[in-house]
């Protein structure tokens, strides 16, 4: 088992670069699926910035608080694909623009 | 020297990434996906956390992703599912959330950049990490079961419904 | 012992209006007569023992106070009932001419509906009335004005049923309102020199606060003088008299010609050192009075209904009280008054059975021939004409000539008022003489019907009596109060041989004239003729200046503002809502991607305030 110092920023700039990455796949796919997965891109870029700042101070909190997000992403999975299916059953497509009825 | 591989893994992460936002078929997205997860797992072990390595792998790309493709290949979407893809999906779209991604990155670049530090090279044993989790963060655990219990039976109750559903339609 | 009774006097018509107004009109008209007479008739009583004590006493000054009314930072007025001379003569006018004219209505409005609220209201106004004139401080004295004012308002506007009888009450509480602002000014600012609205205390302190002439204190009696010409009936506000006599008749009788009408009279009166002080208010004081009593006893002339001339006769009587309290004529004004209040409330007691017995016609060109039909009317309305053009020897004569006499040595303008006084005087004889012949005399026009019960004939015995015999005892009383110290004598010389001859000559003429007035109809019925009778009978014209210059701008400006452009503002404010609301909802989408973009927007903004701060 090996671990190296590298410079801080470097970390939480990929976790920034992967975070935003998940965003923009949240804001332009239409297709829940794709949703579902830029969320999952996005919670797991926090769980990386979570374990830099534990490896930073050398100490196991920020791999709990990583296993927190990654149950936290599970839980929401699971609900979330139940969602998809129920969705698709009751129109038909999985585009998210279309199931907009709750508005005003 | 070692630091080329933390360098080498973020280059795979961002570009597999990159590909899952941007592809048509779910499939192929998914399996970019857990190219993506992996590398983060190679990142997490260069961080000196081994643990969370582990559970990247078998919990998030074993578990969750397999869970995704399982539904995926439930819903059964194929070839008509992409030709919608493509006919959803302009390059144009991408100009209005890009710009705005691109905003939020600079600030956020610029917020981390002002502090300087470095990781400590030490590794987190997961002896080290069950002893916190059993310690201090032991209402956390209980917490997370709870939520565990309640997404559990959210998903079953879905799923009855869907089973219904589906058995009623094909009658 | 007796002067501590002084309180039932003002409490028992209270009383009595208070029970009525409970009662609701459920009591039998019996007793509803006799509580709403009958209260009066108790305060004349009582008012009687206490003027006998207060003579027994030496004619002292004696106040009862009841209780204190407010008691803020330093202002306590006190409810106190003061008895002088002044309040002495003004209570026994009130309740004893009052209580005659109860009486006579309880047979008047027998037929009427609504007699329980008649009396209510009568006595009601009795209390108000017996307020303003017993109390001691001006605050008080407010309280019965306003008072008096609302019951003037109630008993004008009596039969409800048509709405030109509340057009009339409104008119008549609109313009003594203008008049009210105006007294209501002038205690703010006596309240702001003397620190409190006692009258004694601020009599006693005006001569050494103010100076002879001082800005300040002509500019306080002068407002005063605003509210008395409001509620008197004198020029500018003298407009709303005629119209009150679409009240019943017992109520034009001692409301419009007996009591309240010369509320104005006895405030000038009681603050007699403001005006002596200012001899520029003073002057004005004259001058209103002059010119209404020759403006009014000038329309008298033209007026057809039998109503409407004691009621432009009251105006230009009062005109004579006024003028007298210009001229330093204290004591005679208020002498007037008294018998004043006799005789005009006979000649309205006596009108209004010439009223019923003709099945309320009142128009006197209807009438005519009625002296054998109704003598007793007829006997009093002639006592009553001859004391009021002041005929030798009656309760008028005294209290008129006392006026004019005095007003002629008033400096240098004095002989222009006695002028004056006398040629009204002598248009006083005529019109009264126009009424007697034109409704007594002649052809009988219509049936008469009925026959007056006791309760309306005695009360015209008594006041004929007093209006002979009224002025033969003087006003002693008054004398202590009033700086002109009592009446003089004046019996003797040319002068008041011409005063008093003045109005023998106006009787003669007029019954010469009146009597063959078939005669002139020629000249009455050519065009100049009619403007000048249309003008004359209009009250010379104020009613249609005062449309044009206030009511016509007045109603132009509410139709501008139709709608309201105060309220616009609070519409505003809905609407401005109401846009929010919809400016909000449009955020409400139902895209799960357009709140994506929002909450990454968001994100955005607070990291570059982050970045920021």
């Amino acid at each position: 088992m090996i671990a190296i110092s590298i410079p801080l920023e470097h970390v939480l700039v990929l976790a920034a670069v992967l975070f935003l990455l998940g965003a923009t796949g949240v804001l332009v796919r239409r297709n829940v699926i794709f949703q579902l997965m830029s969320l999952e891109i996005m919670m797991n870029a926090c769980g990386l910035a979570f374990i830099a700042g534990g490896a930073r101070w050398g100490a196991p909190d920020g791999q709990i608080m990583y296993m927190l997000v990654l149950s936290l992403a599970a839980a929401e999975v699971a609900v979330g694909l139940g969602l998809v299916l129920q969705l698709e059953r009751r129109f038909g497509h999985l585009d998210i623009d279309q199931a907009s009825e709750l508005n005003g | 020297m070692e630091i080329v591989l933390f360098y080498i893994a973020g280059a795979v992460t961002i570009s597999a990434t990159c590909l899952v936002v941007t592809r048509l078929d779910a499939s192929h997205a998914l399996v970019y996906l857990i190219v993506s997860l992996l590398a983060v797992a190679v990142i997490f072990y260069l961080l000196g956390a081994p643990f969370a390595a582990a559970l990247e792998v078998v919990i998030y790309a074993g578990a969750i992703m397999v869970l995704f493709v399982f539904v995926v290949m439930m819903l059964n979407q194929g070839r008509r599912g992409v030709a919608q893809e493509r006919g959803i999906l302009q390059p144009r779209m991408w100009i209005g959330p890009g710009v705005l991604s691109g905003v939020l990155l600079l600030e956020m670049i610029y917020l981390i950049a002002s502090q300087t530090a470095t990781t400590a090279a030490v590794v987190v044993p997961p002896r080290q990490v069950g002893i916190a989790l059993f310690g201090p963060y032991l209402l956390a655990v209980e917490l997370a079961s709870i939520l565990l219990l309640a997404a559990l039976i959210g998903a079953f109750h879905f799923g009855r419904r869907y089973m219904r559903d589906r058995r009623e339609g094909a009658e | 012992m007796n002067l501590d009774l002084l309180w039932i006097v003002s409490a028992a018509p209270l009383a009595g209006s208070l029970a009525l107004l409970v009662t609701e009109g459920r009591l039998p008209k019996a007793w509803v007569a006799a509580i709403g007479a009958g209260s009066i008739g108790l305060s004349a009583g009582v008012a009687l023992l206490v003027g006998i004590a207060f003579y027994d006493a030496g004619q002292v000054a004696y106040a009862q106070t009841l209780w204190t009314w407010i008691d803020v930072d330093g202002f306590t007025p006190r409810i106190t009932l003061q008895l002088d001379g002044l309040s002495l003569v003004m209570m026994g006018v009130v309740t004893g001419v009052g209580f005659l004219i109860h009486v006579y209505a309880t047979g008047y409005m027998a037929r009427e509906d609504g007699y329980s609220r008649f009396f209510a209201y009568m006595n009601l106004f009795v209390f108000a009335m017996l307020m303003l004139v017993l109390g001691d401080n001006l605050l008080l004295l407010y309280l019965g004005w306003e008072g008096v004012g609302l019951c003037s308002y109630l008993l004008i506007g009596f039969y409800h049923l048509d709405p030109a009888n509340g057009y009339a009450a409104r008119k008549a509480f609109v313009v003594t309102r203008v008049g009210d602002v105006a007294m209501a000014l002038g205690l703010f600012l006596l309240y702001r020199e003397f620190g409190t609205l006692e009258i004694s205390a601020i009599l006693d302190n005006a001569r050494t606060v103010w100076s002879n002439g001082s800005p300040i204190c002509t500019l306080a009696a002068m407002l005063l003088l605003g509210g008395a010409v409001g509620k008197s009936a004198q020029i500018p506000l003298q407009t709303w008299l005629p119209d009150a006599m679409a009240g019943p008749t017992p109520v034009s009788a001692l409301i419009h010609a007996a009591t309240m009408v010369t509320a104005g009279v006895y405030l000038i009166a009681r603050m007699h050192t403001l005006y002596v002080l200012a001899p520029m208010a003073q002057l004005a004081v004259a001058v209103v009075g002059a010119a209404t009593l020759f403006i009014a006893a000038v329309s008298a002339l033209a007026q057809r209904d039998i109503k409407r001339i004691p009621a432009y006769s009251t105006m230009s009587q009062i005109g004579y009280m006024f003028m007298a309290l210009g001229v330093g004529a204290w004591s005679a004004a208020i002498f007037h008054l008294v018998t004043h209040a006799f005789f005009k409330a006979l000649l309205f007691l006596a009108a209004g059975s010439v009223i019923v017995a003709l099945h309320h016609e009142q128009n006197i060109y209807r009438m005519g021939g009625l002296w054998r039909r109704l003598p007793i009317p007829f006997a009093c309305m002639l006592i009553g004409s001859a004391a009021l053009s002041a005929l030798p020897l009656t309760s008028g004569f005294y209290s008129k000539d006392e006026i004019l006499l005095t007003s002629f040595a008033f400096g240098a303008s004095g002989p222009w008022f006695w002028a004056i006084g006398s040629a009204a005087a002598l248009l006083t004889a005529l019109y009264t003489m126009r009424m007697i012949v034109v409704v007594f005399f002649g052809e009988q026009r219509t049936q008469t019907h009925g026959h007056d019960g006791l309760n309306m004939t005695v009360p015209q015995l008594v006041l004929a009596v007093l209006a002979i015999g009224g002025g033969w005892f003087g006003l002693a009383p008054v004398g202590a109060v009033l700086p002109d110290g009592g009446l003089g004598s004046h019996h003797g010389g040319v002068l008041a041989g011409i005063t008093m001859s003045v109005p023998v000559v106006g009787v003669v003429v007029g019954w010469l004239v009146f009597t063959h007035r078939d005669r002139w109809a020629g000249l009455r019925e050519t065009r100049v003729g009619e403007r000048v009778r249309y003008f004359l009978a209009s009250g010379c014209g104020f009613d249609a200046v005062y449309d044009v210059l206030i009511v016509r701008p007045f109603v132009a400006l509410a139709r501008a503002n139709r709608n309201d452009v105060v309220d616009a503002v609070f519409a505003a404010i809905a609407a401005l809502s109401r846009a929010l609301y919809r400016a909000l909802a449009a955020t409400q989408t139902g895209h799960l991607r357009w709140y994506a973009v929002n909450m990454a927007l968001g994100l955005a903004l607070m990291l570059l305030l982050a970045i920021g701060a």
